[in-house]
């Protein structure tokens, strides 16, 4: 009996761990970073956001919709939601900008996939999808493989109608469940000086949620309770209205100290109950939740 | 309800009636601690510990913890925990209430843990769950603004032990996600090693480093924080 546990437990182990391209999970990240810590990732994008400049959409008008998705998981073989998110985004008419929250991937070697599903060399074509990176996006070490298509995890950017400025996005990177002292220190700084900038809210999003409410959150893991704290009260005091989501695969809303942490349903083709939202950016933010056509 | 105030009151006759338990009657104790500590989001900072652990019989006791930091944290701890002696080793009953007055951020935090444990000479392992209800000072009732339930999370810790706990010194590995002054979430686990060693007939120094990764459950670990302490108990 116990050699039959010790056999099972192995197997899972090296399946878990291989170099199969199906693999999901990489289990030697509970132990050690996979790759570069968050210190290195912030670094190498606070360099391309300085080679870039920052990053202005000119909406054209004061009202404009976010189209928003997240954890689509998708792999050679199952990418339908995000393609269909990606078609209902092209095809739709007027002022839009559209964000994924992370978890684009789900296992390894799916980058050259998850780019022609997308369409997108990411901000480097200034294109108007952004992303957040998620835990499954690094995995296996493949941090590398997302910076050469999407450049940097850690950036802001703000829409405009003309010179006026409308809303400012914060992107942060959250895929190893800590933003680091770097990364804080940063949101603290462009907090700080973005708000008095005149903008009519801040939205801050990235992948991993904050609060774990009920029981639908009991696979995934967020943050240490001190950065849970830190974050609320960072962004409470310098007013930002919205954080934005994604990590636990199932609808969450709460406010917090002013502050509306809203949670994504998954983009992911296996799971059900799959949902993206469009966002109304104008004087009222109001949301519409659709879910993904059944197969 | 009807079936957990029947649990309690069949507990209450265990609690009177049991053996002496198999660890000896701890003595009252009043212990000063000192902290170093590091975490990556409010960097260094100092603490001071002060604990009573109260035995009022042998079957049941009870411990008060407060920690002042200068991380402008302040935290209160009460626990009750009934012991019955088993023909092997010694069971308890963990009743944690946590207050944390997080006076930087101007949050509270109410944590409550209720748990199942069993401890013999070299180990001592418990089990069971807790809720935390998080709340902001600045709370504006005209508003949508609400506090926070996180109404189910995990509570274990495994500690394992070089000597026996009755042996006059001990070095202690633990894992766990709830330490004296903290209960983290279940998937935020905290390595440990502690220990203690009796200078005097009243006087027993007290040690430990512990670390705290993130990201363990990401699978993407990396390094949070660490806290080293030192301190003196003195038993009645």
């Amino acid at each position: 009996m116990k050699k039959s546990f010790l056999y099972i437990a192995l197997l899972l182990m090296f399946t878990a761990c291989g170099n199969n391209e199906d693999t999901t999970l990489d289990m030697a990240g509970m132990f050690s970073p996979n790759g570069p810590t968050i210190t290195t990732r912030f670094a190498q994008s606070m360099h391309y956001n300085d080679s870039v400049g920052e990053i202005h959409l000119d909406m054209g008008a004061d009202d404009y919709t976010v189209y928003a998705c997240t954890d689509s998981h998708i792999t050679r073989k199952s990418h339908r939601n995000l393609d269909y998110f990606m078609h209902t985004y092209e095809d739709a008419q007027g002022p839009k900008l559209a964000l994924h929250f992370g978890d684009l991937i789900d296992a390894q070697k799916n980058f050259p996939c998850a780019d022609s599903v997308l369409r997108i060399g990411g901000r480097a074509k200034e294109d108007t999808l952004f992303l957040s990176v998620g835990n499954h996006d690094v995995y296996f070490k493949q941090w590398e493989i997302y910076r050469s298509y999407f450049k940097t995890s850690v950036y802001w950017f703000d829409t405009r109608n003309g010179d006026k400025p409308l809303d400012l996005f914060i992107c942060l990177d959250t895929s190893e469940g800590t933003l680091g002292p770097d990364q804080m220190n940063w949101l603290r700084d462009v907090l700080a000086n973005k708000s008095q900038e005149g903008y009519r809210r801040i939205i801050v999003f990235t992948h991993t949620h904050v609060w774990k409410l009920d029981g639908s959150q009991g696979h995934t893991s967020n943050y240490a309770t001190e950065e849970t704290y830190e974050l609320c009260s960072l962004l409470s005091k310098y007013g930002v209205e919205f954080m934005w989501s994604g990590h636990q695969h199932s609808r969450q809303s709460v406010i917090f100290k002013g502050v509306n942490f809203l949670v994504l349903d998954s983009t992911k083709d296996s799971e059900p109950g799959t949902a993206y939202a469009t966002i109304d950016m104008g004087e009222h933010v109001i949301f519409h939740y659709h879910d993904y056509p059944k197969e | 309800m009807k079936r957990l105030l029947l649990f309690f009151v069949l507990l209450f006759p265990l609690m009177v009636w049991a053996g002496e338990p198999g660890f000896g009657a701890r003595p009252y104790a009043l212990s000063v601690l000192g902290e170093y500590s590091y975490n990556t989001v409010w960097g260094h900072h100092g603490n001071l510990d002060v604990q009573a652990l109260l035995p009022f019989n042998p079957h049941f006791e009870m411990e008060a913890k407060l920690q002042l930091s200068t991380a402008n944290v302040y935290t209160g701890v009460v626990q009750f925990r009934p012991k019955f002696e088993l023909p092997v080793g010694e069971m308890f009953i963990e009743t944690n209430v946590y207050y944390k007055a997080l006076a930087r951020n101007r949050i509270s935090d109410i944590t409550a843990g209720l748990g199942v444990g069993y401890r013999m000479d070299y180990v001592s392992v418990t089990l069971g769950v807790f809720a935390r209800v998080m709340d902001d000072w600045d709370r504006d009732w005209h508003t949508n603004d609400t506090y926070v339930v996180e109404p189910f999370n995990l509570l274990y810790r495994l500690e394992v032990f070089c000597r026996p706990q009755s042996n006059p010194w001990n070095l202690s590995f633990l894992f766990s996600n709830v330490d004296d002054f903290q209960m983290e979430r279940m998937w935020q686990p905290l390595f440990g090693i502690n220990g203690w060693c009796d200078v005097a007939d009243h006087w027993r120094l007290i040690f430990g480093v512990q670390c705290k990764p993130t990201g363990m459950f990401h699978l993407d670990a990396t390094f949070y924080g660490a806290t080293a302490r030192f301190g003196f108990s003195y038993r009645f």
